[in-house]
């Protein structure tokens, strides 16, 4: 625990970013942190302590597959792919979150919810 | 990868684990070095980054949701090691748990196969009983009439069998009877039975004109006839009567209920065989002929318990006296050997006794926990030091304790098996009863040994895991428990004993040691009273005159060896007494020396005038002279009061009886009495020759009275027997238990007693000081066991044989026992503690 995240991300939802990348196509770990700390402008740190049970969990519960394969450098590295069933995952938790993000903006946003 | 997948390749597992997390290590060393750190740098910016590695691979393990699995099997493969670590410990406690856990297995297997499992006949689960009922009435049997009207007319039952014991019967001339019971002619069929030779009953028997035939077991064929096959279509006598043998019933066939008879008979013959009986024919006949039937397919109990009930109320109508007010039929499962009915009162005695005896078991594992607990508590504190979690050590004790339960378990069965196989043998149990263990045995020995290793596993546990070092709480509950439940099985051995000692040796108001009973069995051989008077008025006289012959007198119901015990009742101010009624000739008192206490004797030829016994005219008429008064219905008067007797039920002291003179209705069922001067043994070849002689019809029965009494007196014995030895049982559990236990609270105390000899105190003071915490449970137990016992001889009294259930020698007994025990248990570890070298205790650190 030596870099803190900027923020704590609220439970589920470094699975649904785990699913958005690895949507992109067969992906190693490291690869995965890289992505999410770039794409959020190193605004999002991805622990290694969370990363990899998160990645697990989801290739046990069968939404992730995984092959090893050669990377561009020659190792050998665990490729992460979406399974069908990952895609749907991937489509409901886009939604619900996307309608959590409205609703959460919808009464912030609203006048009368401010403090008077 | 699936559950089990996962469970399968966790080697494979963990190897790619480890490498994907080294990938992702050096990966990320490689891109420092290339944004300019050195490759130390790099490497130790990257392992602070990354934390634990064990950590995160923990988390990973998790996800595959097989841990637990697998943690468990690490924890039994650790329990095993340490049990196997200490074996005196280890052994100890699985023989005491063996032995606790095999006496209710046998106790269950024997439940089990008595009325769980199936009798082994076709399609067990649609034979059912059928019983009548009514909220004042039971009765096991059912009259022919109806049977046959159920048969007829029932819609849910494809088939209906009926079967009625006979009385003993005399195959051609032997001395020794055969039982038999008639059947209905499907009765093989239905059951799905198989003939070893010839064939077995079929409908063609239905036919009235059919000739007279038997089928004989597999038992008697082998007996009698040394399995020679070609006694198929022979004939042979039974009472007199020709039969022809058409059939041996294989080895393996079950009969249904308890009936284990030497033959079976057409039960449609019975008026051929017993001349004279009107068991088909009359609906009042009251004998017992039992009632079966099959269920027609897709028919549940309670369907076919409401056709019955319908049935039954158009019966009422052909029969209005002999249906009663609100009958019902009772439809039960058939194919048990025992209903659950029948081993109602005898059923929670039984799992009581059982039980106390695994809890004293169950308290010994307990203290032995706890005292190697003590021994352990360093072990426990480095796991806790080295960052074990609280659950994750109990988990590990508990599934220790789980390990001896289950060991303990797995012990018991061939215990039990053992003791079940030589009880099936000893007692000639049919051939289908197996002392193999089903999976409802294994089931039930699996729980016990769970429950045991739970139950008093769980505290000893608890507080090692808490580390807390005061457990005299816990040592007094085991005390207690011990105390308790020993004192109940030892009060309770002691009961029966007693009341052993006191058939044998107690008056039983008659003198039976030299006294012969001769059954001439007339009545099974259709003589009417004129021809039975006769025959009795004969053999009395002969015998009269025989050399050796005291006395010679006839009763209805010899005592002792008579067939069925009789009970007739009155009210006497709304309080029913029953009494054993019997009809006796005039010389029966003098012959069986029961002595008159008021009155006269019956006269010869006298009726209407009965005899009372002294216990039955203080109850009829505790104030007045019961001598001229008239016996309920007005016809009798009382002309004599006897002593009383516990002739008919050696184990009813509070007996009454009454005796009628003979009448016609009982002459043909009369026994003759004799007392010889010498013992009767010598004497009955001639007493047998003078039978015979004057009907050579008849086969006399012969049995001394001492014999009956052996017979009585043996049930009594095994009972108590058994008792005892599960008292024997408890007694050594609890001195190993106890032994253990003052000794381990002796050894933790050790250097505090040292301190205080040091200082010059009184070695008594001390001693009684340790014991002290021990006086009240030992107190608390007593009382328990005393109360539970005294409720639970309630339920024994009729087995008890004329002792109080409150028996005062018993309880002092037993107590007497239980405290030589204790302080047995106590003063071993009091002696070493006097012989302590005090000096080097207190050197020693």
């Amino acid at each position: 625990m030596t870099t803190p995240s900027k923020f704590d991300l609220p439970q589920g939802t470094l699975d649904l970013l785990i699913l958005r990348v690895v949507a992109l196509g067969p992906v190693h770990g490291y690869a995965i942190a890289q992505h999410i700390q770039m794409i959020s402008k190193e605004a999002l740190q991805i622990q290694q302590g969370s990363l990899y049970p998160a990645l697990h969990r989801l290739e046990n519960k069968g939404f992730l597959a995984a092959e090893w394969g050669p990377t561009e450098t020659g190792r050998e590295a665990k490729f992460y792919r979406l399974t069908a069933k990952g895609r749907t995952q991937l489509k409901t938790e886009t939604e619900s979150w996307e309608r959590l993000t409205d609703v959460v903006a919808m009464i912030l946003q609203h006048p009368l919810g401010e403090p008077s | 990868m699936n559950w089990f997948q996962r469970l399968s390749k966790t080697g494979r597992m963990e190897k790619e684990l480890d490498a994907e997390l080294r990938f992702h290590f050096e990966t990320q060393v490689v891109d420092k070095i290339q944004a300019g750190l050195t490759e130390a740098e790099a490497r130790r910016a990257t392992r602070l980054e990354f934390g634990g590695l064990e950590q995160i691979k923990e988390d990973c393990r998790e996800s595959r949701g097989t841990l637990w699995l697998v943690s468990i099997v690490q924890d039994l493969r650790f329990g095993a090691r340490i049990l196997a670590k200490s074996p005196g410990f280890s052994l100890t406690a699985i023989v005491v748990l063996a032995l606790g856990i095999g006496v209710s297995t046998l106790a269950f297997s024997l439940y089990n196969i008595a009325t769980l499992q199936f009798i082994p006949v076709r399609d067990p689960a649609t034979v059912v009983r059928i019983q009548r009922r009514s909220p004042e009435n039971i009765t096991p049997s059912v009259p022919y009439a109806s049977i046959a009207y159920y048969r007829d007319n029932a819609k849910s039952l494809s088939a209906v069998m009926a079967t009625m014991s006979a009385a003993p019967m005399v195959l051609n001339q032997d001395e020794q009877r055969v039982s038999g019971t008639f059947v209905s002619s499907n009765y093989f069929g239905e059951l799905g039975g198989s003939a070893a030779a010839g064939r077995l009953f079929d409908a063609a028997l239905d036919d009235a004109n059919s000739a007279p035939v038997c089928i004989l077991s597999f038992r008697l064929w082998q007996r009698k006839f040394n399995g020679d096959a070609s006694i198929v279509g022979k004939a042979v006598r039974l009472g007199g009567k020709p039969a022809t043998v058409i059939g041996v019933a294989s080895e393996a066939f079950a009969t249904l209920g308890t009936d284990d008879p030497d033959l079976w008979l057409p039960l449609l013959q019975h008026s051929y065989f017993v001349e004279g009986s009107k068991s088909l024919t009359d609906p009042k006949f009251d004998g017992t002929i039992l009632m079966w039937g099959r269920l027609a397919p897709g028919v549940s109990t309670s369907m076919a318990k409401q056709e019955m009930l319908s049935l039954t109320n158009q019966l009422r109508r052909l029969y209005p006296t002999e249906i009663w007010d609100r009958e019902y039929i009772a439809v039960t499962p058939g194919a048990h050997f025992l209903s659950l009915e029948d081993g109602r009162p005898v059923l929670p005695l039984v799992g009581l006794l059982v039980l106390l005896i695994l809890a004293i078991a169950c308290a010994n594992l307990g203290g032995l926990l706890m005292a190697r607990g003590a021994g352990r508590q360093r072990e426990i504190q480095l796991r806790f030091d080295l960052g074990a979690r609280n659950l994750r050590i109990f988990r590990q004790l508990l599934t220790e304790n789980l390990l001896l339960g289950l060991l303990g378990s797995i012990g018991a069965i061939p215990l039990s098996y053992c003791v079940l196989r030589l009880a099936l043998v000893y007692s000639n149990a049919p051939s289908w009863m197996s002392a193999m263990p089903d999976w409802r045995v294994l089931l039930f020995t699996a729980a016990m040994g769970f429950v045991a290793a739970l139950v008093f596993g769980l505290l000893p546990t608890l507080q090692l895991v808490r580390r807390k070092q005061n457990r005299s709480l816990w040592h007094q509950l085991v005390v207690c428990t011990q105390v308790g439940a020993s004192s109940v099985l030892l009060i309770l051995a002691g009961l029966l004993v007693r009341a052993t000692l006191h058939t044998l040796y107690s008056d039983p108001g008659f003198d039976y040691e030299q006294v012969l009973s001769i059954d001439p069995g007339m009545s099974e051989h259709g003589f009417v009273p004129s021809s039975a008077k006769a025959y009795l008025d004969q053999l009395q006289n002969r015998l009269q005159s025989a050399p050796g012959v005291i006395s010679v007198s006839m009763a209805r119901n010899p005592p002792l060896v008579n067939r069925d015990v009789m009970i007739t009742g009155i009210s006497v101010g709304g309080r029913r007494i029953m009494i054993y009624p019997n009809w006796v000739g005039p010389q029966f008192f003098q012959t069986m020396h029961i002595p008159l206490l008021r009155g006269r004797y019956f006269r010869a030829g006298e009726n209407n005038a009965v005899i009372l016994s002294e216990s039955l005219a203080r109850k009829r008429w505790p104030t007045e002279d019961p001598i001229g008064k008239q016996w309920k219905n007005g016809k009798d008067l009382v002309v004599g009061i006897v002593g009383n007797t516990r002739a008919m039920e050696l184990n009813n002291s509070d007996a009454t009886e009454i005796y009628y003179p003979p009448n016609d209705d009982v002459l043909p069922d009369m026994s003759v009495l004799v007392r010889t001067a010498g013992d009767p043994n010598t004497l009955s070849p001639t007493i047998k020759s003078i039978a015979t002689g004057i009907d050579p019809g008849l086969f006399p029965t012969l049995i001394p009275l001492t014999a009956g009494f052996r017979k009585n007196v043996s049930q009594v014995e095994q009972i108590a027997t058994i008792v005892s030895l599960l008292g024997s049982i408890a007694i050594f559990l609890a001195v190993v238990g106890l032994l253990g236990l003052v000794s381990y609270s002796m050894s933790q105390r050790t250097k505090e007693i040292a301190i205080r000899l040091a200082l010059g105190a009184n070695r008594i003071e001390i001693i009684t000081a340790v014991l002290r915490q021990f006086a009240w449970p030992v107190l608390i137990g007593l009382v328990a066991g005393v109360a539970i016992t005294a409720g639970l001889s309630q339920i024994l009294r009729r087995a008890l044989y004329g002792i109080s259930g409150l028996d005062p020698l018993s309880y002092m007994g037993a107590m007497a026992i239980l405290i030589a025990i204790l302080v047995l248990a106590a003063s071993l570890p009091i002696r070493r503690a006097f012989q302590l070298d005090v000096a080097r205790i207190l050197h020693s650190d």
